[in-house]
């Protein structure tokens, strides 16, 4: 069985806004959402990075405190956004509770906010320390507390799928609830992923001498993908979501059909667990290619991962320039909210859709000066009207892991 | 520790910790305000807080039946005296 699979709801939480009026503004006046790092207690102090993609405004959270009680930062964007999700759809609680939805939703690594008050006790000098961890500590910083904190509040009895590979997170999410979907195994997926505000993944990559370190007194400047000055990536917060359905049913029920998704790729390198690879990347564009059934010249705009690092920038814009030449135009959207990890490969698909629906092309920010080793592909460097029909997502993780999504408008 | 100080204490830890606001005595605390068993082990830490001392794990498991704020000053009651 290959049923069609279509995105009927979507929301994101991003350093550029909440939601589709907020983001689309920021997007079409270039602006970025790239702040100074905010102090904390922790390491914050010790790291030559001073920037992040912040989520500095409020949400108006209204979730009772039986669902709270189970809830880190990252559950709170996560369930956010999948009730917009669920609201927009329009489905009835007949259905969410059915069986036939499921969840596939993740993090990098559930709720570090809530893991780095567990491990204060773990070294406290106290003998009761470990009486200060609560009983719902687990339940709020585990990996996969975001699906089943969306299960919880809505009722969802589904499948349940919480991948948690750093940056190809959410679009393993989507492209998973893809298959779930189109193979018959679930009607509906709720699809995405999200990541909290956190210095401790800016370390991570601090100590890798993947972030950028240059520009933290100018933070909008920087990240700056496919550019001669770009010196790293920025890490970022937020969350996105997606609602998939079957086709046929989508269009019985009269549901909003936002765009179709005609692939999904997934790959792993096979070897190291850092360095970008250009046989991985290259080959998983080509199996998303072969998936949709279309040819290269079929896409029309590519989201690249384009984090803003030196090598993974140059190796992507390689392997995308070997597979479509210079056609599909490309932009790297993480240049406006740095790379919110867990949720990047869902809030660039609902962007991509944006920008589908918007007819307009986004370019890279800070794409000034293209390096001569990015040169090889179409770079969109400045605000174009255009008519997006396909787009392709992409998305590589420290992991080796690689994905491709691409969607279709109809 | 008399009775109504115990309830007292116990009022302030179920708005504070449970936004549950002069809980009945005899309320069923998982039919009225979705009491369940993760506010117990939460409520159970409380407690160990209330009384300064740490509670065993038998008497940990003799607070898994309680149901009502009459039976948990019950339980608080014996407790206490078992540490006098």
């Amino acid at each position: 069985m290959k049923r069609r699979v279509v995105i009927t709801a979507s929301s994101a939480i991003t350093p550029i806004g909440h939601g589709k009026n907020e983001i689309v503004r920021n997007l079409a006046a270039g602006i970025s959402g790239v702040k100074k790092l905010k102090t904390d207690d922790l390491l914050a102090k010790h790291i030559h990075s001073g920037v992040f993609g912040t989520v500095d405004y409020t949400i108006d959270y209204d979730f009772k405190r039986q669902y709270r009680k189970t809830m880190g930062p990252v559950s709170y964007y996560a369930c956010q956004v999948a009730k917009e999700v669920l609201e927009k759809s329009g489905l009835n609680n007949e259905f969410i509770t059915s069986g036939n939805l499921g969840v596939a939703f993740g993090s990098t690594h559930g709720s570090p906010t809530v893991q780095r008050n567990i491990y204060k006790s773990f070294f406290s000098e106290s003998p009761d320390s470990f009486g200060s961890i609560g009983a719902v500590d687990y339940l709020k910083s585990m990996v996969h507390t975001t699906a089943v904190n969306i299960t919880k509040m809505f009722g969802i009895t589904g499948r349940v799928i919480s991948s948690s590979t750093a940056c190809t997170t959410s679009s393993q999410s989507i492209g998973f609830g893809y298959e779930m979907v189109k193979y018959g195994l679930q009607d509906a997926m709720l699809c995405g992923g999200a990541d909290e505000y956190d210095t401790t993944t800016v370390a991570v990559f601090d100590n890798l001498l993947a972030c950028s370190t240059e520009y933290n007194e100018t933070p909008h400047l920087t990240p700056r993908p496919f550019d001669e000055n770009r010196d790293g990536l920025v890490v970022g917060e937020g969350a996105g979501a997606v609602l998939l359905e079957e086709y046929e049913s989508a269009k019985k029920r009269g549901a909003a059909i936002l765009a179709e998704i005609i692939a999904f790729s997934c790959t792993n390198n096979g070897g190291d667990l850092i360095l970008p690879n250009m046989d991985g990347i290259t080959r998983t564009i080509k199996l998303g290619l072969k998936d949709a059934a279309i040819s290269a010249d079929a896409v029309d705009f590519v989201s690249a991962h384009a984090t803003g690092t030196k090598m993974g920038d140059a190796i992507e814009a390689q392997a995308t320039g070997k597979v479509y030449g210079d056609s599909p135009v490309v932009s790297g959207l993480k240049s406006y909210m740095g790379h919110t990890m867990g949720s990047c490969g869902a809030i660039e698909t609902i962007i991509s859709i944006y920008l589908m629906e918007e007819g307009f092309i986004a370019p890279t920010l800070n794409l000034d000066n293209i390096d001569a080793r990015c040169a090889m592909i179409n770079h969109a460097q400045k605000h174009v009207e255009t008519d997006i029909r396909t787009a392709s997502i992409q998305n590589f993780a420290f992991g080796g892991v690689n994905t491709c999504l691409i969607i279709k408008k109809i | 520790m008399t009775r109504d100080a115990i309830r007292s204490e116990i009022n302030r830890i179920f708005s504070e910790q449970f936004e549950i606001d002069n809980p009945g005595l005899d309320d069923d605390l998982r039919e009225a305000y979705e009491f369940d068993s993760i506010d117990a082990i939460e409520l159970l830490r409380e407690i160990e807080i209330l009384l300064g001392s740490e509670l065993s794990r038998a008497e940990k498991k003799n607070a898994m039946e309680i149901r009502t704020i009459n039976q948990i000053l019950d339980y608080i009651e014996l407790l206490a005296q078992s540490r006098s």
